[in-house]
């Protein structure tokens, strides 16, 4: 099975970002960005579906700005891709999830695919729409927020549950289809020592963004970051009762989050 | 111009470390240091991601780092656990010797199963009568036609009652002093062999350390590392390798108090205000900071120093002796600055100060660090 698995960098979580001059963007100066959330949960299950069907390949594609789009292909090298391709970004354009699909599916289009696969919204702005677009560009079919996916070799079909607020859906999709993964259910590995320093020797095929690739239609004026917490409340108590008690007429009168 | 900054593969490798140690150690470093439990599951991990075996080149199963990408692992280890990290890289310090002193097929034979599997092996120089008198060991090697015969005991030896694998420094005659000492490979399954009960320790209690007996080990001439007389040297050249990670050992300690302290003294209210806020409060985790810097950047110039052919022997004594030095330091600087939680059990920081106590001990105590950092920073003047 041929799985391809779209990645994006994102800062790390314990990053504290900072807006730039001008509002418009974040500053990346000093950022770490890593392979991270549901991306991370969508490569490990490409990985273990991998190991579950024989002779399959695990293809990571991902679109962005150097040096942290070839960071987060070889730390996907590392935890077991087998091939790696970077669409290069021109600077300024990767933020746009819909310009960001069109890179990706032009990639995809042109190698093998039974399987793309892809965290169901990315780590960093969340939108979410990069798996419906590649569905869309590929004229295959995608499916959203999605878990314990499998593939039932009888059926040649891929199983899986989308869980929504109401419940869950059990579904059975065709290849090749898109599948946003949803996030942290399948404990993702670590990446061993001695892959992650042959990892720094794989190669990864560079593919230049397209030219005809139109811009975002749309840009967001500006960025703000959330507003400082408030102090925390210490309530004084001698007692765990009492600390209960208190925190509980505080939940209820105050919070009101219980009558 | 000196770089300090890490290649992108070091950066990779120290996430790594990082990663396995906050989310695989830290969590059960309390409970293992409370009850001297020896994590089997986690030392399995760390051999899994080739954590075990840093210094063995690839070519015989190793993960094949240099000292100084093994300081950036070690330091991140040391971080969530000090006796875990020191079961962790006991490895490095067993299989060295081989390393150092083994011919190619010797470490075809010995280094390639050992590292297949996940396996402990032992370093045993130290005995009752003495550690930092190496030159004085009296456990005896007698030849016997195509065999030693070893018979003596060693003490403090780490991951002895786990390992299955032992490089032990005898002497073929104490008349001799260094020039009898000769280095062996022995496996756990010699006749003869038994490793003592584990040790009740003070820190590093993650950590399993014990005796090892040797009553008449039979060990075949072929299993010998070098010549006769050749293992002085063969342990010296070792630790030589093996000195400055226990620097970083000691730095992760160190910086692991300081950021508890940093992260503590921002929320403990004292006079109306957090304790971050008062100078008495600044000026200690300052010069806890200035420690844990400078022990880093000793260690990583030691390291610099032996990847680039030098014999470090001075940068790598120096680097160990002020890192540990600081590590105690700065463990118990932390455990002021939490007052009286500090000196709980509940709270993280005493057990730094008991893990930190050990590194200015083992691996050549820092009264003989000194003394071979004056031997060699005299010599020019000589």
């Amino acid at each position: 099975m041929e799985i391809v698995v779209c990645i994006k960098p994102v800062p790390e979580a314990e990053t504290r970002l900072r807006v730039a001059p001008g509002g418009q963007t974040l500053d990346a100066e000093g950022v770490k960005f890593v392979l991270a959330g549901y991306d991370e949960s969508a490569l490990e299950q490409a990985l273990l579906l991998k190991e579950s069907v024989p002779g399959s390949k695990v293809h990571v594609v991902s679109y962005g700005p150097p040096p942290r789009t070839e960071e987060v292909l070889r730390a996907a090298i590392a935890l077991g891709a087998d091939l790696a391709t970077w669409v290069e970004a021109p600077a300024g354009t990767a933020g746009d999830p819909i310009v960001a699909a069109r890179a990706l599916a032009g990639a995809i289009s042109s190698v093998p695919h039974d399987l793309v696969l892809c965290g169901k919204q990315a780590g960093d702005d969340e939108a979410g729409l990069v798996p419906p677009a590649l569905g869309e560009l590929l004229s295959i079919p995608d499916f959203g927020s999605v878990a314990e996916l499998r593939w039932d070799p009888s059926l040649a079909r891929f199983k899986f549950l989308r869980s929504t607020d109401a419940g869950g859906e059990r579904w059975e999709a065709p290849t090749p289809c898109v599948i946003g993964l949803q996030q942290a259910w399948n404990d993702p590995r670590t990446a061993k020592l001695p892959n992650i320093l042959k990892s720094r020797k794989a190669p990864i095929a560079k593919r230049p963004a397209d030219p005809s690739n139109p811009g975002p239609r749309s840009v967001p004026t500006t960025f703000e970051l959330p507003p400082p917490r408030t102090g925390a409340r210490m309530i004084e108590y001698k007692t765990p009762e009492e600390a209960a008690q208190k925190l509980v007429r505080i939940l209820r009168e105050e919070a009101k989050v219980f009558p | 111009m000196p770089d300090f900054s890490l290649s992108a593969e070091q950066e990779s490798l120290r996430d790594m470390a990082r990663k396995f140690a906050r989310t695989e150690m830290a969590p059960h470093a309390a409970e293992c240091d409370r009850t001297a439990r020896f994590p089997e599951e986690i030392y399995r991990k760390a051999y899994d991601l080739g954590l075990m075996n840093l210094n063995v080149p690839a070519e015989y199963g190793g993960s094949g780092l240099g000292v100084f990408d093994q300081c950036l692992i070690v330091e991140e280890l040391a971080h969530a656990c000090g006796g875990m990290t020191t079961s962790v890289i006991a490895n490095c310090l067993a299989l060295e010797p081989i390393l150092l002193g083994g011919s190619p097929e010797q470490k075809e034979r010995f280094l390639k199963p050992f590292c297949a599997d996940y396996h402990f092996a032992s370093f045993c120089l130290t005995e009752p009568s003495g550690g930092s008198d190496a030159g004085g060991l009296t456990t005896r090697a007698r030849r016997e036609g195509d065999h030693y015969i070893l018979d003596g005991e060693k003490c403090f030896i780490t991951n002895a009652p786990h390992a299955s694998l032992y490089t032990v420094f005898a002497t073929i005659d104490p008349s001799l002093r260094s020039k009898g000492i000769t280095a062996f490979v022995v496996p756990r399954n010699a006749a003869g062999l038994s490793p003592g009960k584990d040790e009740e320790k003070m820190g590093h209690r993650a950590s399993s350390t014990s005796t090892v007996r040797f009553d008449g080990v039979r060990v075949p001439v072929e299993d010998r590392l070098g010549e006769e007389g050749g293992g002085f040297s063969i342990a010296m050249r070792t630790l030589d390798q093996t000195r400055t990670p226990i620097g970083a050992l000691a730095t992760g300690i160190a910086q692991a108090a300081l950021d508890h302290a940093a992260a503590y003294s921002l929320k403990r209210q004292s006079f109306g205000k957090p304790i971050s806020q008062h100078q008495a409060i600044q000026i200690k985790l300052a010069n806890m900071a200035q420690a844990v810097h400078a022990a880093r950047l000793l260690t990583w110039h030691a390291a610099w120093t032996i990847d680039r052919g030098g014999k470090g022997t001075l940068e790598s004594s120096i680097a160990k002796c002020f890192a540990s030095d600081a590590a105690l330091h700065v463990a118990d600087e932390a455990i002021q600055t939490f007052g009286g939680y500090g000196y709980m059990k509940e709270y993280p920081v005493e057990k730094l100060l008991r893990d930190a106590k050990l590194t200015q001990i083992y691996e050549g105590a820092n009264e003989i660090q000194r003394t071979v950092i004056a031997r060699e920073l005299l010599r020019p003047y000589a």
